[in-house]
């Protein structure tokens, strides 16, 4: 067939609703390509145009950094991008709710993965007044949001776009220099992007991954039957009243969970860890934590806390102000370790020049009753 | 920071720049430049198809423009750039319009 004859019966693209695949993915990329412009000249030149202009004898602090940029020009244009980079990745024409849309029929019909969910579930007021990361709808609304969130997360980190996975293989291997898990509990687990790493490293685990967006849900148990995971099971339940038994899992984790739940739900889920956890068990957590980073100043927590606000993520900055290590020791929780994750090689690099997400693990270990301690 | 200027019942968005006009403009550009942006790589996708069916020679579609073809296209080029450049001379169109 003459190839021109082909490409003269495709649909005219700029008169659909919905743009032709080529156009979304075009136009994708042009917004991963502006977001790493932003990452690496505009968060550098922000960076050197601060230091220029700071009072070196005064303590920095947050506001200290907002008052000295406050009548910046490129701070303006660094923020402005920041948002409307994201807002146009989800939302508009070229935007992943519209393209997604537009296959619902095709998308809906590969869930049929068997996923446990709960209709009667209250969803948490906090959960369901914001939009998160500016996704319309929220993670849970849609039954193509679990489909939205997937690829947008994609090129959540622009310089890692398509490559993303790295940082949750990174995780698991991680948690698995510490202990050989046999039961894992993954708190807010989404589409099972933190999950599936777990059923990797710990094949012979009986692994459970909760959430309350049913959307994500069905996504987790699709991709997990493709990717033949065999040792995972889904199921829709808040994280900080899972209906587990007490000490039914020897490691429980969440990955970016804690930043999105206010501080009185943080703490219910720490407590309901604990309550789930085995003596001895291990808990691990992968959040966002600026003071932590070796590159952890004012700066820093003036770019994670106006991040936040950009990024419709409400309590960032108050996970960011908690003192973790002392509601895990109240909570019975010893050999706490607050440390900076990196997920990429030579991020930690104290002058790495370009804008990353400050990741941290936070890992605690359920103490043992000393009456059911080991003698030497 | 909002904008309190949008609709009853609707979100106002974050501003970012002492006038909100500038934020909603500098909108307009990244839209426009993100429809340059899905232009160019449509036709970048036509000229491999084109090449593929041999109906397209890559080294004339590259080569510097000749003085004939420069001069043909001189119409059209002007054409653009006045109607890109004349809202900066802010002249109004049509006589009575109160300035």
């Amino acid at each position: 067939m003459n190839p021109l004859a082909q490409a003269s019966a495709a649909p005219a693209h700029g008169m659909a609703d919905a743009a032709p695949d080529r156009a979304f993915a075009a136009a994708q990329a042009f917004l991963v390509s502006a977001k790493s412009f932003w990452t690496t000249e505009m968060f550098p030149a922000l960076r050197g145009e601060y230091e220029n202009a700071r009072d070196p004898l005064a303590t920095a602090t947050p506001e200290s950094v907002a008052a000295t940029l406050a009548d910046s020009t490129l701070y303006r244009y660094f923020a402005w991008a920041e948002r409307h980079l994201q807002k146009m990745k989800y939302s508009g024409r070229y935007g992943l709710v519209a393209w997604q849309g537009a296959h619902r029929q095709s998308l809906e019909a590969t869930l049929t993965a068997p996923v446990a969910l709960d209709a009667s579930l209250d969803l948490p007021r906090y959960y369901v007044s914001v939009d998160i990361h500016q996704h319309p709808g929220g993670v849970w609304r849609d039954t193509l949001a679990g489909f939205v969130y997937e690829r947008g997360a994609r090129s959540t980190t622009p310089l890692a776009a398509g490559r993303h996975a790295d940082l949750h293989q990174r995780f698991a291997a991680l948690v698995a220099d510490t202990l050989e898990a046999r039961s894992v509990l993954d708190l807010g687990c989404g589409f099972g992007k933190s999950t599936r790493p777990f059923c990797t490293v710990f094949p012979q685990a009986r692994i459970e991954g909760i959430d309350l967006a049913a959307p994500c849900l069905k996504l987790a148990a699709r991709m997990s039957a493709d990717a033949g995971l065999g040792n995972a099971r889904f199921r829709q339940a808040d994280a900080a009243r899972t209906a587990c038994r007490p000490g039914e899992f020897d490691l429980v984790t969440s990955t970016m969970l804690l930043h999105e739940l206010p501080p009185p739900a943080i703490r219910q889920v720490l407590e309901e860890s604990a309550r789930v956890l085995a003596p001895g068990g291990w808990m691990f957590h992968l959040d966002f934590l600026p003071a932590v980073q070796p590159r952890g100043d004012a700066f820093a927590r003036f770019i994670h806390y106006g991040h936040a606000r950009r990024n419709n993520e409400p309590f960032m900055q108050p996970l960011a102000q908690l003192d973790l290590p002392a509601q895990l020791r109240a909570l019975g929780f010893e050999q706490i370790e607050v440390l900076p994750f990196a997920e990429a090689d030579g991020v930690l690099a104290p002058d790495y020049p370009h804008w990353r997400f400050p990741w941290t693990v936070i890992r605690a270990r359920k103490a043992v009753p000393s009456d059911e301690r080991a003698t030497p | 920071m909002t904008d309190d200027a949008s609709a009853p019942g609707e979100p106002a968005e974050q501003v970012f720049f002492a006038d909100p006009a500038l934020d909603r403009a500098f909108g307009v550009v990244m839209a426009l430049a993100t429809e340059l942006q899905v232009l160019r790589d449509r036709v970048a996708a036509l000229e491999r198809q084109l090449e593929r069916a041999g109906q397209l020679d890559r080294q004339a579609l590259d080569a510097e423009p000749s003085a004939e073809e420069l001069a043909q296209s001189k119409q059209d080029r002007e054409a653009f750039v006045r109607h890109l450049m004349s809202p900066l001379l802010g002249r109004q169109a049509s006589r009575g319009g109160a300035s």
